[in-house]
C-alpha cells in the first residue's frame, strides 16, 4: 500500500445522545488535498460523523463522544484540545446556506475580526481572495456592502464557502451543501468543490449518490450508525464489497 | 488592497505560492487560559438567577401575605360571603375590621369582563377577519398600526374618557336607567374597547397561519372569497380565535384604572344579576379602593393580598387556558417550531379531513344551531327590556328581536353566494369603520378638549390651587425619572435572564418551571405588582413612597415582559446562523454577542420601547409607591416621592372636576408621550425587517 498524506483521521469513535448511540466504532481516513463522500440512507448518522470531525456535536446536549479523531497529529476531543481552534481550522458548510444577516463584506470580514485581523487593507485582501476562491468575486465585487440576504440561494451558499475560507481553514466540512439549491447552483458548488480540494481537504455528506460519484475521490457508505465500506468512489460504485452498500447503490434498498 | 490579478489565477491561497499574504488563525489562541466563555456564562446566569429568584419570591410572598385572611375567614368564607366592607376606623378607634365576603368582587370582575368579551370578540373578530383576509395590501398596512394605537393607549386615559364622555352622554340618551354616569355597562364598553387589540392581533395571527394551499383548494372548487373564508379558514383558525378570546378576558380581567373610574366601585352585586345599569366594583378595584386606608399587618391587609391571589390564579388559569388552545393549534396545523420550513403533509391531509368531517357534524347540527340562537337571542333581549319597561311589553320586544332574526336568516339564505358575499362583506366593513370611528372619537376628545390647555406655563410650571391652575412639569419630570431608574433597574436583568433562557438553559423541567413563571408574571394585574411593592418596599423597607420604591415596583412588572421579548426575539433567529459563527471557531459569546444579538436586535430594541411606553402609561403600581398628588417642584430625590402624569390625571379626574381643562390637557400630554414611544418602537421595527429576512 502506498503512503496516504491523512488530514483527519477518525479510529474507534462512537458517540452517544444521551442513551441513545449514534455511532459505532467508526474508523476512517479523510486524504489531504481529497474530497471524501459520506452516503447513506437519512438518519443513518452522516451528518452526525461529520459533525464529530470539528466538534459541532458539542453544541447539542446529552451528546458522548468516545474514541479518536486525529487531526494535525493530536486528537481533538483530547482534554487539553482546543475547541475553537480546531473549529477555526476545520471549517463547515451548513445545509441551506446560512450568511448572516449583514453586508456581503461583514460575512466575510466577521471570522478574521474574530481571530484578531483588524487593519483594513488585510481585511479587504481577504475579501476579495476568499470570494475569488469561491468563485463570487465577480458577481458580487460592485455590491459588497449590500445585505447577503438579497442573493440567490446558490449565490449564498458560495458566500457561506468564502465565509468558511476567509479564515483559511486546512479542512472543509459540507454538510449536504446542495440539498436546497436548483441543478445550475448545484453544478457550481460541485465545480467549486473539485476546485477547492486543490489546497483544501474536503469532506462531503450528500444525499445524492449522482454528486459522490462526479466529485468524491473516496466514499464511505453508512448504515445505522456504522460505516460499513470505505473506498475509493469507483471501487464503491463499480464493485462494492459490502452487500447492503450494494443494495444501497444499485436502489434495491429496503 | 492587493492587486486582483495577484490572487485571479489561483483559486484557492493558503499556501505562500500564490503571492498572496498568510494570516495564521487561530494560532494566538494556544496562549488562552481560560475559557473565553466562563465570564459571560457567569454574568448571565447570575442575572438569570436573580430574576428568577425575584419572580418566585413575589408569588411566594403574595401567597404567604394572604394566608392569615383565609385562615381567619375560612377559604370557603372568603370566596363566597356576601358582604365586602373594611371598617375605616379599624384599627384605631374600632375593633370591627369589617366583612370580607369577596362574592361580590368576584362576580363583578366575571360580569364586567363577560360584557367587555360580548363586544371585543365579535368586533376583534371581525376586524381580524376583514384586515387579514379582504383588507388590501395598503389598507392592511394602514390599519395593523392604527388598531396597535389601541394598545398604546394607557388605562386611564380610556378611564378618563368613559367618565367625561361616555358616562354623561348614556345619562343623557337614558335617563331613567342610568342613574349615575359609572355602569357595570359603561365598564364592559370601555374594557371590551381595551381587549380589541388583543382579539384583533392574535385572530390575525391564527388567520393568517392558515396554509395558503386550503384557500387555493376551495377557490378552485369555485367557491367563493366569502365561502372559502367561512368554510375554510374560519374552521382552521378556530382554535386560535379561542386563543384569542380568552386572552382577551384575562386582559380585561386583569384591568384596573378604567375600572375603579367607570364603574362605581361598589361592592354590591347587581339587582337583579342581570342589571347592566347597576354599579359594579372588580377585584382589581377594590384593591385599589382600600390600599390607602389599611395598615400594614392585620386582616384587612391580608385581605388584599387574598383578592391578589384570587385575580393571580384567575389570570393565571386564563392564560394557561390560552397557551393550551393555541399550542393545539400549532400542532393541528404543522406550524410548529420545527416543521415551519417543511411543513408536514400527512399532517395537513388529516386537518382537512379532520375539518370535513367537523362540517358534515356542523350541517346537521345546523337546524339545532339556529334554534339556540332563536333562544337565545329572545332570552336576551327580553331580560334586558325588563330592565326599562314592564315584563309584558318586553317579552313582546324579545318575540320581535327574534322574528327580525329569523327574517334576516331566511333573507340571508335567499340570496346567491355573490350576494351573501358582498352582504357579509359590507358587514365587516362596518365593523372596521366603526372601530376607526371609536378611536378617532375618543384620540380627537382628548385632542381637542387638550390642546387649549397646552401653553408654554402649562408644560414647564407647577401645578397650583388643586391643579385647577398652573402646569404639570414635575409630573412630566416625575414620568421620565420612573421610567428612566425602573429600565435601568430591569433592562440589564431582563435581558440577561432572557439571553439566558434563549441559548444557555438546558431544557427541562426547571427551564419550563422558569417559563411558566414569567408567563405567570407577565399577565399578572399590574395593581398585584403596586400591592406587593407598596407591602415591599413602601412599608418593610421603609422607604415610604419614593422615586425609588415605584421604581422598583415598575421594573418587577415590566422584567418578564422584557424577559419574554427577549427571548422571543433571541429565539426567532435561525440556530444555524451561530452555528455558522462557532464552526469558524467563535466562542459561544462572541457568535452571541456579533451575530445573534444583532440579527434580534430589531425585536429587542421595540420590545424594550414597547416596556418603556407601556410603563410610562401605567397607574395602578405606583399610585401608592411612588406618587405624590402635587408637589411644587420636581424631586431630584431617590427618597421623595415624585408626582406623575399618569397618577395626576387620575387625581384630578377622581378628585378635582373643576380642573377638567388640565385634566384634558394632562391627558393629552400623557397620551403624546406614550404614542410616540408606540411610534418610535414600529420604526425601528420596520427598519429592521428590512434587513433581515430569513
Amino acid at each position: 500500500m502506498k503512503k496516504i498524506d491523512l488530514a483527519i483521521s477518525v479510529r474507534n469513535l462512537n458517540l452517544w445522545y444521551g442513551e441513545k448511540q449514534a455511532l459505532f466504532d467508526i474508523n476512517m481516513p479523510i486524504v489531504r488535498n481529497k474530497i471524501t463522500a459520506l452516503i447513506g440512507p437519512s438518519g443513518c448518522g452522516k451528518s452526525t460523523l461529520l459533525k464529530t470531525l470539528n466538534r459541532m456535536n458539542d453544541l447539542v446536549d446529552g451528546t458522548r463522544v468516545e474514541g479518536f479523531v486525529e487531526f494535525d497529529g493530536k486528537n481533538i476531543y483530547a482534554p487539553d484540545a482546543d475547541v475553537l481552534e480546531i473549529r477555526s481550522r476545520i471549517g463547515m458548510i451548513f445545509q441551506s446556506p446560512n450568511p448572516f444577516p449583514m453586508t456581503i463584506r461583514d460575512n466575510i470580514t466577521y471570522g478574521p475580526k474574530i481571530h484578531g485581523v483588524k487593519n483594513k487593507s488585510d481585511l479587504d485582501y481577504i475579501v476579495e481572495d476568499s470570494l475569488r476562491k469561491a468563485a463570487l468575486w465577480d458577481d458580487v465585487k460592485d455590491r459588497l456592502d449590500t445585505y447577503a440576504m438579497a442573493m440567490s440561494g446558490g449565490q449564498q451558499q458560495r458566500l457561506c464557502i468564502a465565509r468558511a475560507l476567509s479564515i483559511n481553514p486546512d479542512v472543509l466540512l459540507m454538510d449536504e451543501p446542495t440539498s436546497a439549491l436548483d441543478p445550475i447552483a448545484t453544478k457550481k458548488i460541485e465545480e467549486l468543490a473539485v476546485e477547492l480540494a486543490e489546497h483544501y481537504t474536503v469532506a462531503m455528506v450528500t444525499h445524492n449518490m449522482q454528486q459522490a460519484m462526479r466529485v468524491a475521490d473516496y466514499t464511505g457508505f453508512m448504515y445505522l450508525g456504522k460505516l460499513e465500506e470505505f473506498g475509493e468512489t469507483a471501487q464503491i460504485f463499480n464493485d462494492p464489497h459490502n452487500k447492503l452498500t450494494r443494495e444501497y447503490i444499485t436502489g434495491s434498498f429496503s | 488592497m492587493v492587486s486582483g490579478k495577484a490572487t485571479e489565477k489561483s483559486i484557492g491561497g493558503n499556501s505562500d505560492e500564490s503571492g498572496g499574504k498568510k494570516f495564521d488563525f487561530g494560532k494566538k489562541r494556544r496562549s488562552r487560559l481560560i475559557d473565553p466563555d466562563f465570564v459571560p456564562r457567569l454574568v448571565l446566569t447570575a442575572l438569570a438567577l436573580s430574576a428568577v429568584l425575584i419572580i418566585f419570591f413575589i408569588i411566594i410572598y403574595i401567597v404567604g401575605e394572604s394566608l392569615p385572611a383565609f385562615k381567619e375567614i375560612g377559604l370557603w368564607n372568603f370566596l363566597t360571603g356576601d358582604i365586602w366592607y373594611f371598617n375605616p376606623n379599624y384599627p384605631a378607634d374600632d375593633p370591627d375590621p369589617g366583612r370580607f365576603g369577596a362574592k361580590p368582587l368576584i362576580l363583578g370582575t366575571i360580569l364586567v369582563t363577560a360584557g367587555s368579551v360580548l363586544i371585543a370578540v365579535p368586533a376583534g373578530v371581525g376586524a381580524a377577519i376583514y384586515i387579514s383576509e379582504i383588507a388590501t395590501e395598503k389598507a392592511r398596512n394602514i390599519l395593523k398600526p392604527v388598531i396597535e394605537i389601541f394598545a398604546g393607549i394607557p388605562s386611564v386615559v380610556y378611564g378618563f374618557f368613559g367618565m367625561a364622555v361616555l358616562g354623561p352622554m348614556f345619562v343623557r340618551l337614558l335617563p331613567g336607567l342610568f342613574q349615575y354616569p359609572s355602569s357595570w355597562f359603561l365598564g364592559s364598553v370601555i374594557l371590551g374597547i381595551m381587549a380589541l387589540p388583543t382579539v384583533i392581533s392574535v385572530t390575525e395571527d391564527a388567520l393568517r397561519a392558515v396554509p395558503r394551499s386550503y384557500r387555493h383548494a376551495s377557490l378552485a372548487m369555485g367557491a367563493t372569497d366569502w365561502e372559502t373564508i367561512r368554510k375554510v379558514v374560519l374552521p382552521a383558525a378556530s382554535s386560535g380565535i379561542i386563543t384569542a378570546s380568552i386572552l382577551g378576558i384575562g386582559r380585561a380581567m386583569g384591568e384596573t384604572m378604567a375600572v375603579v373610574m367607570v364603574t362605581g366601585s361598589s361592592p354590591i352585586i347587581p339587582e337583579p344579576l342581570y342589571n347592566i345599569f347597576s354599579n359594579i366594583t372588580t377585584l382589581t378595584a377594590a384593591i385599589v379602593n382600600h390600599m390607602p386606608e389599611v395598615a400594614r399587618d392585620g386582616i384587612q391587609y391580608s385581605s388584599l393580598f387574598a383578592l391578589a391571589l384570587i385575580l393571580l390564579v384567575s389570570v393565571l388559569i386564563v392564560n394557561l387556558t390560552a397557551n393550551a388552545v393555541g399550542k393545539r393549534t400549532k400542532r393541528k396545523m404543522g406550524i410548529g417550531k420545527k416543521s415551519k420550513r417543511f411543513p408536514n403533509l400527512s399532517e395537513k391531509i388529516e386537518v382537512f379531513s379532520d375539518n370535513r368531517l367537523f362540517n358534515a357534524i356542523k350541517m346537521q347540527r345546523s337546524r339545532m344551531f339556529s334554534l339556540f340562537w332563536i333562544i337565545l337571542i329572545f332570552t336576551f333581549v327580553t331580560l334586558m327590556s325588563t330592565l326599562m319597561v314592564s315584563d309584558l311589553f318586553s317579552i313582546v320586544i324579545g318575540l320581535s328581536a327574534t322574528s327580525v332574526y329569523i327574517a334576516a336568516t331566511v333573507f340571508v339564505n335567499s340570496l346567491n353566494s355573490t350576494d351573501r358575499q358582498v352582504l357579509a362583506y359590507g358587514g365587516l366593513k362596518l365593523v372596521i369603520v366603526l372601530i376607526l370611528v371609536v378611536l378617532g372619537v375618543i384620540i380627537g376628545d382628548i385632542v381637542v378638549k387638550g390642546l387649549p390647555a397646552i401653553s408654554f406655563e402649562f408644560i414647564f410650571d407647577s401645578p397650583s390651587d388643586s391643579g385647577v391652575s398652573g402646569g404639570i412639569w414635575p409630573a412630566i419630570v416625575g414620568t421620565v425619572q420612573l421610567v428612566g431608574l425602573s429600565s435601568l433597574i430591569a433592562f440589564p436583568v431582563g435581558m440577561g435572564a432572557g439571553i439566558y433562557l434563549a441559548l444557555y438553559a438546558r431544557e427541562g423541567r426547571f427551564t419550563n418551571i422558569v417559563r411558566q413563571a414569567v408567563d405567570a408574571l407577565n399577565g399578572t394585574p399590574s395593581i398585584v405588582f403596586g400591592l406587593f411593592g407598596m407591602s415591599v418596599f413602601v412599608l418593610a423597607f421603609g422607604w415610604g413612597p419614593s422615586l425609588i420604591a415605584g421604581s422598583f415596583t415598575l421594573a418587577l412588572m415590566v422584567l418578564p415582559v422584557i424577559i419574554k421579548t427577549t427571548e422571543e426575539a433571541i429565539s426567532s433567529v435561525p440556530v444555524n446562523l451561530m452555528q455558522a459563527s462557532m464552526a469558524m471557531g467563535s466562542s459561544k459569546w462572541q457568535a452571541i454577542y456579533k451575530v445573534v444579538l444583532p440579527a434580534a436586535a430589531g425585536g429587542v430594541i421595540t420590545g424594550l420601547i414597547l416596556s418603556l411606553g407601556r410603563t410610562a402609561g401605567e397607574t395602578a403600581p405606583i399610585m401608592f409607591t411612588a406618587t405624590v398628588a402635587f408637589s411644587s417642584a420636581a424631586s431630584m430625590s431617590l427618597f421623595e416621592p415624585v408626582m406623575s402624569l399618569s397618577y395626576h390625571l387620575y387625581n384630578l379626574a377622581m378628585e378635582v372636576p373643576q380642573a377638567m381643562e388640565n385634566t384634558y390637557g394632562t391627558a393629552l400630554v400623557l397620551l403624546v408621550m406614550v404614542l410616540s414611544m408606540f411610534l418610535l418602537a414600529s420604526l425601528v421595527r420596520n427598519h429592521y425587517s428590512k434587513h433581515n429576512r430569513w
